[in-house]
């Protein structure tokens, strides 16, 4: 019987259900925040948009309670998330994602784009090293979306609040309609960067185990070994901060 | 469709003040507010004072629609008038900044913008705004431009009349005033509070752009990946991490 490879502990329940929760709140959220700008010069994606969540029913009063209540719903179970999980996710998490090697991210990130566009063999070819420099947990490519994610939902957060009571505001109207234009920049950088993470979590050749992983929460160490060396290290070395010291197991 | 507009012949204005009081009676304007005014000119048709009255001009081509963000202000197409959808309004004032008039003022109570709708209440019942009802010496009329009956085109066809604008922003204000009108000089130019500005000429086109790109870069390489076959991905860790 073949043996079935060793499995090791990449994402806990918990970070699954945020990780989802998140997706699926911050597309309903994007839909309907662009449906509410109705205003050809500052509509982005085009009024068909907005005119086709009209013709189903929801007109600019309903996709503004849709949104905000939406929105108020996802900031207080991220936040509740973060502060209990601080010390085990919240923090780890932001740290792996923000600690950058500039010289080794960016040869990954290069190298990377150059091979998913122009191709390995091309590469090769040519004489151009295709080797990818060892990652953490995350790789450069995730880092680099994980902090605009990051930084954006926490503008969008402030901005939306701003926003949610802009008609009680006691300031002045300018620092509402800075917080409306601050809020949709943050929505395009993160929704921008969010096609690409989708594409890379699961179109992308040799990123399945990962993909999985979001569900399962264990990815095969074989995998770990190749792709997040840096990390397997640590977690071989039992010398991992995150759970997979705890979790290593077979199935 | 009708297509309403208010002709002011502000020659039979005595600046009584009737129509402000009604119409923030009518409107429950909430105190030290109003939706309209009375300005004071110079001498324009009669020697001694000239008074001219005004509230928003329901303009045709109204800047502060395209200054509203979520189409809370809007022209309605079923009768021309210039409308606050107050459920969808956010209160950002941006409307209030762009009007070449000031006829819109925040609503210190709901915290949404205000101004004229040529009372839709009244108008329900058959009747005329409260300002020109109340009018003692018919200074103001109001009616649709389409309907003959109204006698508003032949009135302007007889003309002079003056459309009140800014130097440089023409919005088309569908106030016609008769005659020679004074004060002119007070419709100020105005451009959209810096924000949202910023938002139409840079953010939305630059996020046009650059999501275009971005879209069309993955599918690009997503296409490539299916003609090529789907490789198992690249060897990695093996560099040195620096
Ligand atoms: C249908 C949409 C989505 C899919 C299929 C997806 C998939 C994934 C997967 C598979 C991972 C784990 C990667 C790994 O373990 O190496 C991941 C991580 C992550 N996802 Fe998503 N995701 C989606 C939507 C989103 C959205 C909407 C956001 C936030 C705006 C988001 C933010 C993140 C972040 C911050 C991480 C961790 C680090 C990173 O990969 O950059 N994801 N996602």
């Amino acid at each position: 019987m073949e043996k079935r490879p060793d499995m090791i502990r990449r994402h806990s329940a918990g970070a699954i259900f945020m990780h989802w929760f998140n997706a699926g709140c911050w597309i309903a959220l994007l839909a309907t925040g662009l449906g509410l700008i109705d205003n050809p010069e500052l509509q982005p994606l085009g009024m068909w948009w907005v005119r086709t969540l009209h013709a189903l029913g929801l007109d600019g009063v309903l996709l503004l309670q849709v949104h905000a209540t939406l929105g108020l719903v996802w900031a207080s179970v991220y936040a509740v998330f973060s502060l209990v999980r601080l010390k085990s996710e919240t923090w780890p998490f932001l740290r792996e994602v923000g600690t950058f090697s500039p010289q080794s991210d960016l040869t990954w990130v290069l190298r990377k784009t150059l091979t998913l566009t122009v191709g390995e063999e091309r590469l090769r070819a040519k004489g151009l090293a295709t080797e990818l420099p060892a990652q953490g947990f995350y790789n450069a490519g995730q880092k680099l979306f994980a902090v605009p994610a990051v930084l954006g939902s926490a503008g969008l957060v402030a901005t939306g609040l701003i926003a949610l009571f802009s008609r009680a505001w006691p300031g002045g109207a300018d620092v509402v309609q800075w917080a409306l234009a601050i809020h949709f920049l943050c929505a395009a950088l993160v929704a921008v960067g969010l096609v690409v993470h989708v594409y890379m979590a699961t179109i992308a050749p040799g990123e399945g185990p990962a993909f999985r992983s979001m569900f399962t929460g264990f990815v095969p160490e074989d995998f770990a070994r190749h792709h997040n060396p840096l990390w397997h290290e640590r977690v071989a070395a039992g010398r991992d901060e995150t759970l997979a010291k705890r979790d290593k197991r077979s199935i | 469709m009708p297509r309403y507009v208010m002709v002011i012949d502000s020659s039979r204005c005595i600046n009584c003040k009737t129509c402000v009081a009604a119409c923030q009676q009518e409107n429950r304007v909430p105190y030290g507010y109003a939706r309209n005014w009375i300005k004071v000119g110079a001498g324009a048709t009669s020697p001694g004072l000239h008074f001219q009255p005004g509230n928003c001009m329901h303009c045709d081509e109204p800047i502060c629609v395209s200054a509203c963000p979520t189409g809370a202000t809007f022209k309605d197409p079923a009768d021309g008038v210039v409308k606050v959808n107050t459920a969808l309004c956010i209160g950002c004032g941006s409307c209030i900044a762009t009007c070449p008039y000031g006829a819109r003022f925040r609503n210190p109570e709901l915290g949404v913008a205000d101004k004229c709708d040529y009372c839709p209440r009244l108008r329900a019942l058959g009747r005329e705004p409260a300002c020109v009802a109340v009018c003692p010496t018919r200074a103001r009329r109001f009616g649709d431009l389409d309907d003959p009956a109204s006698g508003l085109r032949a009135l302007i066809d007889k003309g002079p009349v003056v459309r009140l604008t800014a130097p440089a922003t023409d919005t088309k204000p569908a106030i016609f005033y008769l005659g020679r009108t004074s004060p002119t000089d007070w419709p100020k130019d105005v451009t959209p509070p810096l924000p949202i500005g910023l938002w139409g000429a840079i953010m939305a086109p630059l996020t046009r752009v650059v999501g275009g790109a971005v879209l069309l870069g993955v599918a690009g390489v997503a296409l490539r990946q299916l003609v090529a076959g789907r490789g198992e991905g690249q060897r990695e860790g093996h560099g040195k991490a620096s």
